[in-house]
């Protein structure tokens, strides 16, 4: 069904490489995905897979080393300067701390209205409208709060405004990374909640990237798993939270914790950290903590191949019911 | 009952600051069995962690107020000075702090912030406590801890941190282990390991643990009693099944209901909690869950209620207005 969806970005061997020479570190080493209008990706991973990385080179936050990022069509990936700038209001992002992403000194109305200042777009009467309207769909009242300065709020509510600034120049795609990871889950369940909401409303396409397995699984359609700067394996969620075919997918599932004292108690763990992505294993990085691994592993990387329609996977030996 | 390692009675703990006197622990009341896991579970703000800290006597002399009483293996802790409290810190109780970065001293090797409890606390030499500093770095699954023992803190991660930390702590096998958010910060696989590692230490060194924890999914399986908390009070207690399954308030419902599990349908919409935690500066009337809660009535906004006794043992919760009985349980 996806297939013949046009992708709203279509991302091919995005990488990017900190540092030069031996002391080279490459974060994201060759990613390749697509997000199709409307959906939500999810992109889990363990701290230090390249996820943040590969959301902040999408805004060239961080520039990509080589590869390609289209939005719409539009290869964004060597535009610079004003160019850089349009695209960029095509596509907004949220960071995980939302207290450090706001000026603690300025009020609730400028901050929002701050791309709209920058792009000169509204004035006066029409920009106060507008930014009553973004305060208004992400809950905080602006006839209370508008004019009180970002550090009066909690966590939750800052991140509220951060969304609305995001949204003020009507982007298409919302990259969010780790926006609720430093929330409590009484306030996680309420932005969550939030994003489904405008989504809905703005007709959003969201890339959400999150170390939470249960988070991720609420919000996405399909997810990409990523392990030391590589995607393992990319499904729709359902599917791969069922079915994991990748056996690092299937490790981070079992140890993610669940809220019951029935559920299963996680079998095996998975042994070892991560190497170090200084000098990363030949063949499939996780070879090295995988227990199914074998000499092919070593030798050759795994490509991303379908299993099922819309499901890869990267492994030699993936779990596929026969 | 002799098997009681820990007697809570009516505990509080009140900074004077500022804006006036905040009462981050409001009488709070408990028991720990020997060998025992008890989580301790509490949104941030919610007094889980200055709990921790006065039980271990770790609260400063000024500006804080604690009253009540904390029994500790038959040592009363508050009021205790330092010095008494030295006596009982690593031998009868040792915490584990969330950040372990933090917990250890960035310019000492990591053998000798293990050895100078050794020597200090249980008078080894020098030989003796690198040789049994060096079977607590295996002990907690440091790999060839023998030449890891001179390394420094920041040539480990995160979670190999976390494990030379839980070795401190365990240096002289105290018989209850606080862990305050041992696991949060860490990617979950390690936290995985982190948590398997505790309990096996439980169980090898017959120790009780105090989990302390905003994840309900890190003691739904470890724990076998559970202290649901809220500004500063418990609001349920009791077997970790009774907890999850026959709960009566509706806050520890609505805690389970917004998170976010893995066994959901995609797109499934959460639980809300309207509001906030109460400001605890402010005094409080009736219960502070009051104003986010769906069945509050007039009664819950001018009278606090107590901790009342449930149908199964043990199990007791703080509401006016409890959810209903259920033989079945609630999921």
């Amino acid at each position: 069904m996806s297939d013949e969806r046009q992708p709203l970005l279509k991302v091919t061997d995005l990488e990017v490489t900190f540092g030069k020479g031996a002391h080279a570190v490459s974060a994201v080493a060759g990613v390749s995905f697509d997000v199709y209008e409307g959906e939500t990706l999810g992109l889990v991973g363990e701290s230090g897979c390249g996820k943040s990385t590969t959301g902040k080179a999408l805004m060239k936050i961080v520039t990509p080393s080589s590869g390609t990022v289209e939005l719409d069509g539009i290869d964004v990936t060597h535009q610079r300067g004003r160019a850089l700038r349009r695209a960029r209001t095509r596509m907004q992002m949220i960071f995980q701390d939302p207290i450090s992403s706001l000026n603690p000194r300025r009020r609730v109305r400028d901050i929002v209205a701050e791309p709209l200042d920058a792009w000169k777009s509204v004035k006066g009467a029409e920009r106060h409208q507008l930014v009553t309207d973004l305060l208004n769909q992400v809950g905080i009242d602006p006839e209370v709060y508008g004019d009180r300065y970002a550090r009066q709020f909690s966590g939750g509510q800052c991140q509220r405004i951060s969304i609305a600034r995001a949204l003020a120049m009507r982007p298409k795609l919302l990259i969010c990374d780790e926006v609720v990871s430093a929330l409590d889950v009484s306030v996680q369940a309420q932005i969550l909640n939030l994003l489904e909401d405008l989504k809905d409303d703005y007709g959003l396409t969201l890339l959400f990237i999150a170390h939470d397995l249960a988070v991720v699984k609420n919000i996405s359609d399909r997810v990409a798993v990523m392990y030391l700067g590589r995607i393992c394996e990319i499904g729709p969620s359902d599917v791969l939270y069922e079915a994991p075919a990748h056996p690092y997918t299937k490790f981070l599932l079992g140890a993610a914790l669940e809220a019951d004292p029935d559920s299963a108690v996680a079998g095996a763990a998975l042994e070892g950290e991560p190497p170090s992505p200084l000098n990363p294993p030949s063949g499939c990085r996780f070879r090295t903590r995988c227990p199914y691994a074998t000499e092919r592993c070593a030798v050759e990387e795994p490509e991303l191949t379908e299993v099922a329609p819309g499901h890869q996977v990267a492994c030699h030996f993936p779990f596929v019911a026969q | 009952m002799s098997d009681r390692l820990l007697e809570v009675r009516d505990l509080r703990t009140t900074f004077r600051t500022v804006a006036g006197a905040v009462q981050a622990v409001g009488g709070v009341s408990f028991d720990l069995g020997a060998n025992e896991t008890l989580g301790i579970v509490g949104e941030s703000g919610s007094g889980k962690t200055v709990l921790a800290r006065t039980i271990m006597g770790l609260q400063p002399r000024t500006n804080v107020e604690v009253t009540g009483s904390v029994l500790l293996n038959g040592h009363e802790v508050v009021g205790a000075s330092e010095r008494a409290m030295r006596a009982l810190w690593a031998t009868e109780v040792a915490m584990v702090f969330q950040d372990p970065m933090t917990s250890l001293n960035p310019v000492m090797r990591i053998g000798k912030q293990i050895d100078e409890t050794l020597r200090v606390r249980l008078g080894m030499d020098r030989h003796a406590a690198r040789a049994r500093a060096i079977e607590l770095l295996t002990m907690v699954g440091i790999p060839s801890a023998e030449s890891r023992y001179r390394a420094y803190p920041t040539e480990f991660s995160g979670g190999m941190r976390q494990r030379v930390v839980i070795a401190a702590a365990l240096a002289c096998s105290p018989k209850l282990l606080i862990a305050d958010e041992p696991t949060t910060g860490l990617d979950v696989t390690i936290q995985a390991q982190i948590l398997n590692l505790l309990d096996s230490l439980k169980q090898q060194l017959a120790m009780s643990v105090i989990l302390i924890t905003h994840d309900l999914g890190v003691v739904a399986t470890r724990a076998s009693r559970i202290i649901v908390m809220y500004a500063g009070r418990i609001v349920e207690m009791g077997d970790t099944r009774d907890v999850f399954y026959h709960h009566r308030m509706p806050y520890t419902r609505a805690l389970l209901q917004s998170s976010p599990k893995v066994s959901n349908a995609p797109h499934t919409r959460l639980a809300v909690i309207p509001g906030r935690p109460p400001n605890l500066a402010t005094a409080q009337v009736g219960c502070a869950f009051a104003p986010r809660c769906a069945y509050a009535t007039e009664q819950c906004h001018t009278e606090r209620p107590v901790l009342v006794e449930a149908a199964a043992p043990g199990h007791r919760f703080a509401c006016w207005n409890p959810l209903p009985e259920v033989a079945e349980a609630l999921r």
